[in-house]
């Protein structure tokens, strides 16, 4: 009977595709593709759980939560453009052969928390070229082309972030460099990288690292003034970049009234606030919508095309399916033993509900509106792969626990 | 392990702003959904129109009122009468959103709910089948052309609105109301606000006909008063109009001549506690379930005393009332105590097959049938030898009562509130001229009563 715990929800998953992908079928004029795609993506989350099951590969609902979560996303996709569905699908295709691979490596290698010089160089290098090579899209100058491929440097940035900022925080790495104090470094680096941010006008990101760094010395760090120190400089940093920088002067002004200018400045939110607002408690059902007014309703948005064709019930659904993936990665966290693994998976953990928090609670006008992306549910390539990643190594970390309890058992 | 410890704590606050997340949603759906949805930028609102025409608006005689006229790619939305019901049927712009009846009956308009086969490639919307008389109601707009007020006229037994124009009005015509949209809410006249149902007014002597109401109940009938010109109390002082003394003088008789100092005393007497009761069995505070989101008639004070009660009872102080109500007031006593419900839609209509009927109701019963005799009685007396005189129609008994409303402003407010035939009433109407400063007598009772003789001539 204890199999049928995790099979249940691999049932549920199987019903939601099967169900969902009949919808859009039918919404979209009983266009073929739609089933091919939805058959797709059905067989590539088996073929990912499968392998994840029969090779023991530790926690079994992670993967679980997070494909619930990308059916979401693939069925709101396919029913507002079929070709961005079927191009998310190969990227859940490349993210899950990069989730094995992160997880493989993860796995044996077993001195990660020995390289943060490696993290931090990696980090500014790819910011320097993200600045040199970069262009700029909707104000934020933070995507690179490789060939026909663009990518985002700075999703992968945070991922090399928690990793240095474990390297302090699990006793690691005590030495000074350059006889500065590796906690002073970690203020450093946060900076420098802030810094970067916003030559790129990445505000989203820079909220996301800024709270990770100060949950992260919540957990940590000793030097209780250290805490305070660093709220009061963001507190000062808030209020010098609310007088002077006319961007941040505009966020927070559409946030407190978004009407007054709905045309022009407030017209993204507006618009996002009417796609909730007309779906209702039940949403319009798939297909029956207008979420193509809302902007970037594929990426940053696609929170209010949920809410409006599947309703706020269904929003609240994807609210708590994000829930449960934290909760399921905190007790990951909780239960590692080794101190390095048990900051990157706490670092990694805040990372996506961070994240989550920032752009649902952006697109309800619950708090002021930076474009990040919602993880597993967003297109994107980067963002998937990246999402793909950071849960391959939780993955890991919880496999690594499930080995040391196998090796004490034999012995 | 103290890491771990610190970890839950972290993980609590995580769940506690996931937690707001959720909370935030629900309280948004419930609260600001509707307001944010029919924001006229939410373009979701138009889309029905790609696929429907919107319904058509007729008079009780199948005159066109408002329709939907498409040539080729361009829909437009055309009011044949153009102004004359800018303030029943409103406006429908794709920029300032809709307004009252193009509003409140928008999903009809749109066929919502219609699930029959549709031919071609269009549906067509449902019609709307008012029970207002064009013919009336452009004889009422021209009996109030060039000033500011509004005419109600409605069928006291049934609560049929004849004919409702409010003054100054504009173009509901989308292209026109967008270009002049900026003058229009800028204008100190408010031409946007519908008076007829939206205006607040002190009634004047007309509410006279309430205070008279409760006097009866209270066997106050036949008293007599000693009329010395004024009512004094203490630092209230209130003058009868025109500065008239009437001498020894019967309830019944002050109500004809409209004497203050008779119904200021009636009201200090009877009390705060029973004028506020008879206003509120009468629909004061309440709302009166039109057809149109209406404005409460109301009395506000946060303690009413008895020298409070004494100016209600001539309609003036803290009490406010719509044009639409006082015709209400007016039709209750034309139809044996029945107050019945205001409605202008009379039914929904798909090609003529009747999808929704109004039917009449009683929207209160403020008082027996004995004492709505009594009153049309008293008002009957008005026309005939008081100061409603010049609403009298020949060969017709006409029922009424006139007010001269003291306001904020230096110009009274002018009144008529009445109704005809007074022993088989048809039709009952109210009139008020915006700080005419005229007295009712003299410039409303007579359009009160040039609109029931051309109503009654047919």
């Amino acid at each position: 009977m204890k199999r049928a715990n995790y099979r249940l929800p691999a049932y549920l998953l199987v019903l939601m595709n099967v169900l969902g992908f009949l919808l859009v079928f039918m919404a979209n004029d009983y266009q073929l593709n739609v089933l091919y795609v939805g058959l797709g993506m059905m067989c590539l989350f088996l073929l990912i759980y499968s392998i994840l099951v029969l090779c023991r590969m530790g926690d079994k609902y992670l993967v679980l939560i997070a494909s619930m979560l990308m059916t979401i996303g693939v069925l709101m996709l396919c029913r507002l453009n079929i070709v961005t569905g079927a191009r998310q699908i190969v990227w859940i295709g490349i993210g899950g052969i990069v989730f094995f691979a992160t997880y493989t490596i993860y796995y044996n290698i077993r001195f990660w928390h020995r390289m943060w010089f490696l993290y931090v160089a990696l980090g500014i290098a790819l910011f320097v070229i993200t600045l040199v090579f970069g262009k700029t899209v909707n104000g934020s100058r933070n995507w690179i082309d490789i060939g026909p491929i663009a990518f985002q440097p700075s999703e992968i940035i945070k991922i090399l972030y928690v990793m240095f900022l474990s390297c302090h925080y699990s006793k690691s790495w005590e030495k000074p460099f350059l006889r500065v104090n590796p906690m002073y470094m970690t203020g450093i680096v946060t900076y420098v990288y802030i810094l970067f941010l916003m030559l790129q006008r990445d505000w989203g990101t820079i909220l996301v690292v800024f709270s990770i760094f100060i949950f992260m010395i919540y957990i940590y760090e000793e030097t209780k003034w250290f805490l305070w120190a660093n709220i009061a400089a963001a507190v000062i940093v808030a209020l010098i970049g609310y007088k002077f920088l006319y961007h941040i002067q505009v966020r927070v002004g559409v946030w407190l009234d978004p009407w007054a200018d709905v045309s022009n400045k407030g017209y993204q939110i507006a618009q996002s606030l009417f796609a909730i607002a007309s779906g209702g408690y039940f949403g319009k059902g798939l297909g029956n919508g207008s979420p193509d007014y809302i902007p970037e309703v594929h990426t940053d948005f696609i929170f209010s095309a949920i809410c409006e064709e599947m309703g706020v019930f269904g929003g609240a659904a994807v609210i708590i399916l994000f829930f449960l993936l934290f909760y399921r990665c905190f007790k990951v966290t909780l239960n590692t033993e080794n101190q390095y693994n048990k900051a990157v998976g706490a670092g990694l953990t805040l990372m996506f509900a961070l994240q989550t928090f920032i752009i649902i609670g952006g697109v309800t006008k619950f708090i002021p509106l930076t474009g990040i992306t919602l993880p597993f549910v967003s297109y994107g390539g980067t963002s998937i792969v990246v999402s793909f990643a950071s849960l391959g190594i939780i993955q890991a970390i919880s496999a690594i626990e499930d080995r040391k309890g196998a090796e004490a058992l034999e012995q | 392990m103290n890491s771990n410890r610190k970890i839950i704590r972290v993980l609590i606050v995580v769940s506690a702003l996931f937690l707001a997340l959720l909370t935030y949603l629900l309280y948004f759906n419930m609260f600001e959904a509707e307001s944010v949805a029919t924001n006229p930028y939410n373009r979701r609102q138009w889309d029905d129109e790609k696929y429907v025409t919107r319904g058509t608006i007729y008079d009780q005689d199948g005159i066109v009122l408002a329709e939907t006229v498409e040539d080729g790619v361009s829909i437009k939305r055309e009011y044949p009468y153009g102004r004359l019901y800018s303030h029943v049927i409103g406006y429908c712009s794709r920029v300032y959103g809709k307004s009252l009846l193009e509003r409140e009956f928008d999903s009809e308009l749109l066929g919502k709910g219609d699930i029959g086969i549709f031919q071609g490639d269009k549906k067509k919307g449902f019609d709307l089948n008012l029970t207002i008389k064009n013919s009336l109601q452009k004889y009422a707009y021209e009996q109030l052309r060039g000033k500011r007020g509004a005419i109600v006229a409605l069928e006291p037994k049934t609560g049929k609105i004849l004919a409702m124009v409010s003054l100054p009005d504009f173009e509901p015509q989308a292209e026109s109301l967008e270009k002049n949209w900026n003058s229009i809410v800028e204008d100190e006249s408010a031409p946007l606000v519908a008076r007829a149902f939206s205006g607040l007014y002190p009634p004047g002597s007309t509410y006279k006909i309430v205070t008279a109401a409760v006097a009866f109940e209270n066997g106050l009938s036949g008293q007599v008063f000693e009329d010395t010109g004024g009512f004094l109390k203490g630092e209230l002082k209130v003058e009868n109009f025109g500065n008239k003394k009437y001498g020894e003088i019967s309830l019944e008789r002050g109500f004809e001549v409209s004497s203050n100092q008779v119904f200021c005393t009636v009201g200090y007497e009877l009390g705060s506690e029973k004028l506020l009761e008879i206003s509120e069995r009468f629909g004061v505070n309440k709302d009166i379930n039109f057809d149109i989101d209406a404005s409460n008639s109301r009395i506000e004070y946060k303690k009413m005393t008895d020298e409070d009660s004494a100016l209600v009872a001539i309609g003036q102080g803290q009490l406010l009332v719509t044009p639409i109500h006082m015709a209400m007031i007016c039709a209750s006593v034309a139809n044996n105590g029945n107050m019945m419900t205001p409605y202008v839609v009379d039914s929904v209509t798909k090609n003529e097959t009747v999808i929704q009927k109004a039917r009449p109701k009683i929207f209160a019963q403020p008082i027996s049938a004995e004492c709505a005799d009594y009153l049309k009685e008293l008002m009957v007396n008005v026309v005939k030898n008081g100061t409603g005189s010049r609403a009298a129609i020949y060969g017709i008994d006409v029922a009424g009562k006139t007010g001269t409303a003291e306001n904020e402003s230096e110009k009274d407010h002018a009144w008529f509130v009445g109704f005809a035939p007074a022993d088989e009433p048809e039709i009952a109407v109210a009139v008020v001229l915006e700080n005419s400063g005229t007295s009712g007598g003299d410039s409303a009772a007579p359009i009160a009563g040039n609109i029931m003789r051309k109503y009654l001539e047919k």
